[in-house]
């Protein structure tokens, strides 16, 4: 078995001082269970300390990292050199940073844009219900949760809004969709037609092309599309 | 260059939040919906509040149901104070343990998605070090979200304080506390993005920055936890509270960091070393691998220090193995299925065929800024700094003592968040004025300026990996004094070398290295503290464990607070244990005196 690996990482890099924009060459001895983070790292320690990417907790939770490797979109936290190598066939890989808000260096992109689209669905419950049980808690039957649960395991890395093949400059996008649709499937939430409107508004889930990339694409395995295809035949109302 | 240290621009808030992790939105929910229309600031590191470490607690939180016939608050106490090696202080381990399920209520409430039973409760599981009866059995006690506990939390508190106008700093850093004749009035701020310095005034300002996890090369924390929120009282003059009191997990997954969960070793799990020998039997000939936490931590090093364990030389951290090919299919499938695919995902690693890296692994931080009940910081003489709070990890009200019960952090920062907006709340409702212009920044400028100007040849990158590998070689789950006298050493000579270390890029938006740099300092700073607070304590206390004292001493029953004006001159203050459970002398009072921590 091979141990390393000799790695090429060709990453889009942005200098903002500049407003200046190409293409930089990395050769990287890599290790086969180094991830791509840790090849990131070890560039800035030992050959360019100004590349810039962004990263939180490396375990793959908080979708900080997500960059696009040779045009998919992923978790950098969570690609090991050997399996990206196995599973794209080369050991050169293009890293661009995810194309859903503008760029602020490298492959950092200014997160409070793409933000904006999950803020604007309101991800919280809007008017709660009163608590059913007598201990204070409301009462949700596993089964009640179990419809909805997966979508709430979503982390807002944008990889699904990166692999969308639906006009960005419109869809709310998908990860956006979800958080909307959690909240009209929640028992708790009193306020189910101001959700219906956003989820079913020109910005909303009829821009969805089913084209399932979100569903490809999501690290955390969520099947992204069967949500919006539940939303698309009006099944996210039906208790 | 200088010019652009100068200050652009200068705002004004009720509330100044340092951090937007668990702690911090629980604590501006709670000011937003008390005090409608206030401005409430939140500043974070990280590029959105929901990419905090709270984000990564799994398992549960502790709580007590009123309603429960079997467990009762007071049990929850006792197994706190136990487990803190009797230096928690009682009169917040009652505070907690008391409004905890009323915190439950208020994250399900708000729409956090708890795990339910076939009724359609709550569902509650058991945890390590939570009894029943005064230790009597195992309880159900912590409620849960599946394996994502925290990010329940965070998406709950985040999405509270969003509904509610809250306005966040992302990728925004607070560099220097403006303090005035014994007041806080805010912070000077570096906005990442823009590469800009700002002032934010403000009537309370909350520390909330998290843990210091990367002080240590092995670590279970997040990358932005530097403990920058620790630096920056000391750089204002004011104390760390128990900075020794640092927790190990014994089991970390070798490489990422993650917790590999105790359930490896009840189902069966053997420790095995370089030589494929099965270790623990020398250790503990009747638990073996079921011994407690920190005996299979001080093993597991023992056998590295002695040249047994094994390294990959993809990360060259030495570590041993954890056997697990022996089990049955059935317990791989059912009982384990979440850690085996954290190997399989980040090692690539079967546990059905592999062996799989773990070693001790430095997981929570039990000390911190120093603060009475209600969350106000105090100096080193414990008066309080006027308008000034601590909340969560970076702060040390002290529910832990020296050591952390399992699902007892995220419990913490849940009710002490609330808690400490109640004062917050009370401070901004009865002050008049805001603070004015007199609250200036002092160093900043210079201590930026150095960073750009710095010329030499170290390497940011490089000392920072010296200084964690030092750390964790020598202050982390044994410590001598010979060990953490030659860290101290290197600590001084690290803090002098990174005055030479430049920088390649000087803009300064988005300037990442800029970051790494200042971060660098900040982890040094917090070092420091651990090292001499740690070689002050000639004990062994909970997860501070000396090879040269291995017992606890009863000449120790105090808190540290270790202050720090020059860089390693550390002056070692102590702070009474609060002991107001056993004074009150009511029922079961016994229980709360110097007990023996065995389990």
């Amino acid at each position: 078995m091979k141990t390393t690996y000799d790695i090429e990482l060709r990453i889009r890099r942005y200098d903002p001082d500049q407003d200046r924009t190409w293409v930089q060459s990395y050769r990287v001895e890599a290790g086969r269970i180094m991830r791509f983070v840790d090849l990131f790292r070890k560039i800035n320690d030992e050959q360019d300390a100004t590349l810039t990417w962004g990263s939180s907790c490396e375990h793959g939770q908080c979708g900080s990292c997500s960059v696009r490797v040779n045009g998919k979109p992923l978790l950098a936290c969570e690609l090991l050199v050997e399996n990206a190598v196995a599973s794209f066939k080369t050991t050169t890989f293009f890293i661009e940073p995810l194309p859903v808000a503008k760029v602020i260096r490298d492959l950092v992109i200014d997160t409070d844009q793409a933000y904006a689209r999950v803020d604007q669905v309101k991800p919280y419950i809007i008017t709660p219900k009163q608590p059913t049980a007598q201990n204070g808690a409301h009462q949700i039957s596993p089964d009640e949760l179990e419809r909805y649960v997966d979508a709430t395991r979503c982390i807002n890395c944008f990889s699904c809004a990166a692999a969308c093949i639906s006009d960005h400059s419109t869809f709310l996008g998908p990860n956006a969709m979800l958080a909307a649709i959690v909240r009209v499937m929640d028992p708790r939430e009193g306020e189910k037609r101001q959700r219906l409107d956003t989820i079913y508004n020109e910005n909303g889930v009829y821009r969805c092309h089913s084209s399932q990339a979100c569903t490809f694409v999501c690290p955390k395995g969520i099947d992204v599309a069967h949500f919006m295809a539940m939303a698309k035949q009006g099944a996210i109302t039906v208790g | 260059m200088n010019g652009d240290l100068k200050i652009h621009a200068t705002v004004h808030c009720d509330v100044l939040i340092i951090g937007a992790g668990g702690a911090a939105l629980r604590c501006g929910a709670e000011i937003l919906e008390k005090v409608p229309g206030a401005s409430v600031y939140a500043l974070t590191k990280v590029s959105h509040p929901q990419k905090s470490h709270t984000s990564t607690a799994q398992g549960g939180l502790a709580a007590v149901d009123p309603k429960d016939p079997l467990d009762a608050p007071i049990y929850h106490m006792f197994d706190t104070w136990k487990g803190s090696d009797c230096t928690a202080d009682q009169n917040v381990v009652k505070l907690i343990c008391e409004s905890a399920w009323e915190q439950i209520l208020w994250l399900e409430n708000r729409g956090m998605h708890f795990s339910r039973d076939r009724e359609g409760r709550l569902s509650k599981r058991t945890f390590g070090g939570h009894t029943r009866n005064f230790g009597e059995s195992s309880v159900y006690r912590a409620v849960f979200e599946a394996d994502r506990t925290g990010k329940g939390i965070m998406d709950t508190s985040w999405g509270e304080t969003l509904k509610r106008g809250i306005t966040f700093f992302n990728q925004c850093i607070a560099v220097e506390l403006l303090l005035k004749d014994r007041r806080c009035g805010g912070c000077i701020a570096f906005q990442q993005k823009e590469g800009q310095f700002i002032r934010i005034l403000a009537k309370a300002t909350i520390i909330a920055s998290g843990g210091s996890g990367q002080v240590f090369r092995v670590t279970t924390n997040c990358r932005q936890n530097t403990g920058d929120g620790l630096a920056l009282v000391l750089q204002a003059g004011l104390p760390i509270m128990d900075p020794e009191a640092v927790q190990f997990h014994p089991t970390g997954i070798v490489g990422p960091g993650i917790l590999a969960s105790e359930t490896l070793r009840s189902v069966g799990g053997i420790l095995r070393n370089r030589d494929l020998e099965p270790f623990m039997v020398n250790y503990a000939p009747k638990m073996k691998e079921l011994a407690p936490r920190d005996l299979v931590a001080r093993a597991i090093e023992s056998e590295i220090r002695e040249g047994r364990g094994i390294v990959n030389p993809d990360h060259n951290i030495p570590h041993v193995w954890i056997d697990l090919r022996h089990l049955s299919d059935e317990v791989h499938e059912k009982q384990i299925p979440e850690v085996s695919s954290f190997f399989k995902r980040y090692v690539n690693l079967d546990t059905k065929k592999d062996l799989c890296p773990v070693r001790p692994s430095n997981h929570y931080h039990m000390g911190g800024i120093p603060t009475n009940q209600y969350g106000e910081v105090e100096d080193a003489n414990q008066q309080v700094i006027g308008g000034l709070y601590a909340v969560g990890e970076c702060a040390a009200a002290s529910f832990h003592g020296f050591n952390r019960l399992g699902t007892n952090s995220i419990l913490e920062l849940i009710t002490m968040g609330k808690l400490v907006a109640e004062r917050v709340i009370d401070r901004v409702k009865g002050e008049p004025t805001r603070p004015d212009d007199s609250f200036r920044g002092d160093y900043f400028a210079a201590r930026f300026a150095a960073y750009v100007q710095a010329v030499g040849s170290e390497s940011v990158g490089a000392l920072r990996n010296t200084m964690r590998t030092t750390m964790t070689e020598k202050v982390s789950v044994f410590r001598t004094e010979k060990s953490m006298t030659e860290a101290i050493e290197q600590l001084l000579e690290l803090h002098e070398r990174a005055t030479r270390a430049p920088l390649t890029g000087r803009g300064l938006a988005g300037n990442q290295e800029l970051l790494n740099r200042w971060e660098l300092d900040n982890l040094l700073q917090v070092a420091m503290t651990i090292s001499q607070a740690a070689l002050h304590r000639k004990e062994s206390r909970g997860a501070h464990f000396r090879d040269d004292y291995p017992v606890r001493q009863d000449a120790f029953n105090y808190h540290t607070l270790t202050s720090m004006n020059t860089f390693g001159a550390v002056e070692i203050g102590r702070r009474e244990i609060d002991m107001s459970l056993f004074k009150a002398g009511g029922p079961h009072h016994e229980k709360f005196g110097y007990i023996e921590r065995k389990y």
